[in-house]
């Protein structure tokens, strides 16, 4: 009986380790082919099979023109500020609504909630002839603040997460503070918001990883030169008519380092934010 | 108190970064003394390098005017979208699918009337309208198809091709003596089976009143011996004898290039602007470019001639809400006069005298005839526009011709003759519906 | 403000807190909304100074020809494919949860796809699945050669393709999500589970999923709406090309190919309503499960 169950115990952990191993090796080995084409020359890119190793590991060839060319240097700069305003909105407005949401009973929450999940779920495509009037009437059309605004807005899923998160918060915490005098602005700003830390952080992570690869809205709404973001570059070698796939492959490595980098240093917030502390 | 203070300074934030985004709107608009431009391309391969260079030496001679360039990779689709508003820079393209020209003068400076213009610059019936024109051309194509001439040597074919029938028993010969692929489509880019075939169209009329002016007159172009029934049958049955390569939806553009340097493509239907492509992928292999030929496509008309349909790329435009015309002229000017664009892209200059570039000159050799589309008669501007929009048929668009590509791998259930009723009846439903006779 | 009494505070709070993201809203996504809702109404190509006013015909011409709506059928592959796509991303995310070697490094490995943006991936799987490409080698490698198919020229398998990179391309994000969502939930209630003697799979269906439900059911509601919209991967990939248009794809070709604002908006509208039937469905199911 002890012995089946250790060994049924082992072929779990085997199984186990098999899963998240095969996942892992399904999300890596495509990402394989891009990072050896950044290492290949043209010829031989155009010339040699995808897997093939490239001729030699220390090519930074196309880095150097994918940098520079791409004009990466003013594209982390806008890309980074943008990010910044637009996240740093996003998550107190996420908060608040969420904080607003979860506390309080009023009237139209349900409402609220609602149009929020509606918004979301609007095909974007065509609206854009509408939205793109919008922005340029408010004065907003070829300034950062246009992809800063449109990112701002605040989307269901961030919100649910939050959601998610304060109602994990005990209220007697809440009501704790009330005992002692504390106004519910207060209450938000000293217990809700440190509390929801991972959720900031997970907020963060999937808001703004989608800011940073979107080229939509930036191409769209910001075209001058000065104002280029990072996902920009890579359409620096794609032309109408032909593109450098061995250039396009090391500016997405090279964009991808900062928000792998990011992602590695952020995640143990989300993972061991949530401290004892709470009462439940 | 503490508390208050902290949300009255989320909504200072919020004021300040709205009147902020009033202050730098206000700044744009502010009238400056050096005069700024900012020219709109599609040109996103060119626009950090080349274009550069270019407003570098107009400056030389126009210190005054600031060139600022921007790129849009969705060219067609965005620019209508800022079309709905003033911004859309002071020089731009001006886009050509399903824009009318009867449209030009609500969004584009004339350039002067078609008399004037006609006598100095090709291409100008283009974007005519009620005698003014109102784009000049960024340079010039032929359309035809590029081969790699070594392969077909190889294959020991000894005569271009004159007939549709000539150019597949080609493509066999290719087949059987070479390990080349007979024809490329090109099905994953999609538009190289877009515009590229549909303007092969009027070198299968040979008449240069059948795209602009009979064409929207004709109940069923998809009929047998119809410039576009040609076209389709060739696409078709290049694709049912299997005279293609295996596996068309995982084509390759950029790989194209080498792969005909090296003999491993042997034809493609592409403009004439192709040529440079791939002569440049053949120099960065080492291979000799003369390696890359251009041949009129294959097709005979009734008076024995073959016909190469000469036409304009993306015509420049002048945004009429522009505050710096003048400027603007003045780089269009310069671009389409000094700058070398049309050489750089062994293409046909948009000013008239230019030489035509060595491909097309062996055209000439061939007996080949140049023809150049008459403009669409009055008041018709934008009848075939209507029509094919109506119709929701696209013809400048890949649709129905990866439908045919489709079919005749297997992947549909239709046959040939389907499509082509299919397309009649739909083209015959949109004239009625539009009351064309 | 401590002089204000709770219930005007929270009355006041309540108003300043949701008057800058409602203020957003409408004019970022209502305000466009009703717009697109207005266009459908028009023969308008876009841009163009002329708008026709046509009233309903737009809604006629779709529903008067059923080819319009046939491409749905192409919408089953993702939703099957989004049920996958969530079941493994809550397996994933629960084995993670649980004790494990490495588990910072599988986190952050399973989570790598979603930091690609759609051009990189779209170059990234034409590579992996065209003739001799990654995917062929792998099999080969791995001596299962003979299933090599061609995975975009047939048609019965290109959508499949289609589906398997729109699952690698998002499954990280509910990933992240649910992993998220599910350190939440108080390590406490695991300790006294332990105690209980509890395995993992009663953690998981007693003490994980009744935590997180919400954030499934919404994650759930995204993906069947996802499946409805699917865009941006056959779009990129294939053109809608070989069978794999989907409804929004025909959108966008009647907008901007055939230049048909008015037509194309009536379809979004029609689309939206779908979608909000589909997504009012799921909310009463899950009502309805939560009665039961």
């Amino acid at each position: 009986m002890v012995i089946s169950n250790r060994v049924s115990s082992n072929i779990l952990t085997v199984l186990k380790y098999a899963i998240v191993i095969l996942g892992a090796l399904i999300a890596t080995v495509p990402i394989v082919v891009v990072f050896l084409a950044s290492f290949k020359t043209s010829p031989e890119f155009l010339d040699g099979n995808a897997l093939q190793l490239p001729h030699s590991f220390i090519n930074f060839q196309n880095y150097v023109k994918a940098f520079v060319d791409g004009r990466m240097i003013v594209g982390f700069f806008n890309t980074t500020l943008i990010l910044t305003i637009s996240l740093t909105g996003a998550i107190i407005l996420g908060t608040m609504v969420a904080y607003v949401v979860n506390r309080f009973d009023f009237k139209l929450k349900k409402v609220i909630l609602g149009a929020f999940l509606v918004a979301t779920l609007i095909p974007s495509v065509t609206t854009q002839v509408a939205t793109f009037q919008i922005i340029n009437a408010l004065g907003l059309f070829n300034t950062r603040l246009a992809a800063i605004i449109l990112y701002m807005g605040t989307d269901i899923i961030a919100i649910y997460v939050f959601i998610q998160f304060i109602s994990g918060i005990s209220v007697s915490l809440d009501e704790a503070a009330m005992m002692e005098g504390a106004s519910y602005l207060t209450i938000y700003t000293k217990i809700i918001l440190p509390l929801v830390k991972p959720a900031i952080v997970t907020v963060m992570i999937i808001k703004g990883i989608a800011i940073y690869n979107d080229f939509y809205i930036p191409f769209l709404y910001m075209p001058k030169k000065s104002l280029q973001v990072v996902s920009i570059s890579l359409f620096k070698f794609m032309g109408p008519f032909g593109s450098n796939w061995e250039i396009i492959s090391a500016a997405i490595i090279i964009t991808i380092i900062p928000t792998l980098v990011l992602f590695l240093f952020l995640q143990k917030y989300i993972y061991n934010g949530f401290t004892a502390g709470s009462v439940k | 108190m503490k508390t208050k203070r902290k949300l009255l300074s989320i909504f200072l934030l919020m004021a300040v970064t709205l009147s902020l985004s009033f202050s730098e709107g206000n700044k744009e608009t502010a009238k400056k003394k050096t005069q700024e431009i900012t020219v709109i391309t599609h040109r996103t391969d060119l626009v950090d390098n080349l274009f550069q260079e270019y407003v570098a030496e107009f400056n030389k001679i126009y210190p005054d005017i600031k060139v600022n360039y921007e790129s849009i990779t969705d060219y067609e689709g965005e620019i209508k979208i800022r079309m709905n508003t003033k911004q859309y820079g002071d020089l731009l393209m001006i886009p050509d699918t399903g824009f009318a020209i009867s449209e030009l003068p609500d969004f584009f400076e004339p350039l002067g009337t078609a008399k004037d213009m006609a006598a100095k610059y090709e291409f100008t019936t283009d974007k005519e309208f009620n005698g003014m024109v109102y784009g000049i051309s960024s340079v010039g194509n032929a359309q035809g198809i590029i081969y790699n001439k070594e392969v077909f040597k190889k294959a020991g074919i000894k005569k271009i091709p004159a007939t549709p029938e000539e150019f597949l028993d080609a493509l066999k010969m290719i087949k059987s003596n070479t390990d080349a692929i007979p024809y490329y489509t090109n099905y994953a880019a999609a538009w190289p089976l877009g515009g590229q075939w549909e303007a092969q169209a009027p070198n299968v009329a040979g008449d240069a009143k059948w795209y602009t002016q009979k064409l929207p007159h004709t109940k069923a172009p998809w009929s047998e011996g119809q410039p576009y029934y040609v076209l389709s049958k060739l696409l078709w049955d290049m694709v049912s004898m299997e005279l293609i390569e295996e596996d068309p939806t995982t084509t390759d553009w950029e790989a194209c290039k080498g792969m005909i340097a090296k003999g491993e493509i042997a034809s493609m239907v592409l403009g004439s602007w192709s040529i440079i492509q791939m002569q440049q992928a053949a120099s960065s292999l080492g291979i000799d470019p003369g390696v890359i030929g251009y041949m009129p496509f294959p097709y005979t008309n009734a008076d024995g001639h073959v016909y190469a349909s000469v036409g304009s790329d993306k015509q420049f435009g002048i945004n009429v809400h522009s505050e710096n015309k003048e400027a603007a002229r003045k780089y269009l000017d310069w671009f389409t006069e000094k700058s070398g664009f049309a050489q750089h892209e062994s293409g046909i200059s948009p000013v008239k005298g230019g030489a035509y570039p060595d491909a097309l000159v062996a055209f000439g050799e061939l007996g080949v005839k140049f023809i150049q589309n008459v403009p669409a008669m009055k008041g018709e501007e934008t009848l075939l526009d209507d029509i094919d929009s109506e119709a929701e048929i696209g013809r400048w668009s890949e649709s129905y011709r990866t439908r045919i590509l489709e079919a005749a791998i297997g992947n549909r259930d239709e046959s040939f003759d389907d499509i082509m009723t299919d397309l009649n009846t739909k083209w015959a439903k949109a004239m009625s519906t539009l009351g064309v006779k | 403000m401590k002089d204000l009494n709770y219930a005007s505070q929270r009355r006041i709070l309540i108003v300043t807190f949701l008057f800058v993201p409602i203020v957003l809203l409408c004019v970022f996504s209502f305000l466009p909304l009703g717009n697109m809702v207005y266009y459908s109404t028009l023969k308008w190509n876009g841009y163009s100074k002329n708008r026709l006013f046509v009233g309903f015909s737009n809604y006629i011409r779709l529903f008067s020809d059923p080819e319009y709506f046939s491409v749905f059928k192409v919408s089953l592959y993702y939703l099957a494919g989004s049920v996958l796509q969530l079941s493994l991303a809550l397996l994933f995310a629960t084995l993670l949860t649980f004790e494990m070697r490495a588990k910072n490094f599988f986190k952050g490995v399973l989570f790598f796809p979603y930091l690609l943006n759609g051009v990189a991936i779209a170059f990234i799987f034409l590579f992996f699945y065209k003739g001799d490409g990654t995917l062929d080698s792998i099999l080969k490698a791995i001596g299962l050669g003979d299933l090599i198919q061609f995975w975009l020229r047939d048609v019965k398998i290109v959508n499949f393709s289609m589906v398997f990179t729109s699952i690698w391309r998002y499954i990280g994000f509910n990933f992240i999500v649910f992993l998220g969502a599910m350190q939440s939930i108080d390590k406490e209630i695991f300790e006294a589970a332990d105690i209980d003697g509890a395995n993992k799979w009663h953690k998981f269906i007693y003490i994980i999923m009744p935590s997180i439900k919400k954030i499934v059911e919404l994650n759930l509601i995204l993906a069947v709406t996802g499946a409805i919209q699917a865009f941006e991967i056959p779009y990129v990939m294939m053109h809608g090309a070989n069978g794999t248009k989907t409804f929004v794809i025909q959108t966008v070709d009647t907008a901007f190919v055939n230049g048909k604002l008015g037509l194309a908006s009536a379809m979004s509208v029609v689309l939206l309503i779908i979608i909000i039937i589909a997504t009012i469905f799921q909310k009463q199911y899950f009502k309805h499960r939560e009665g039961v």
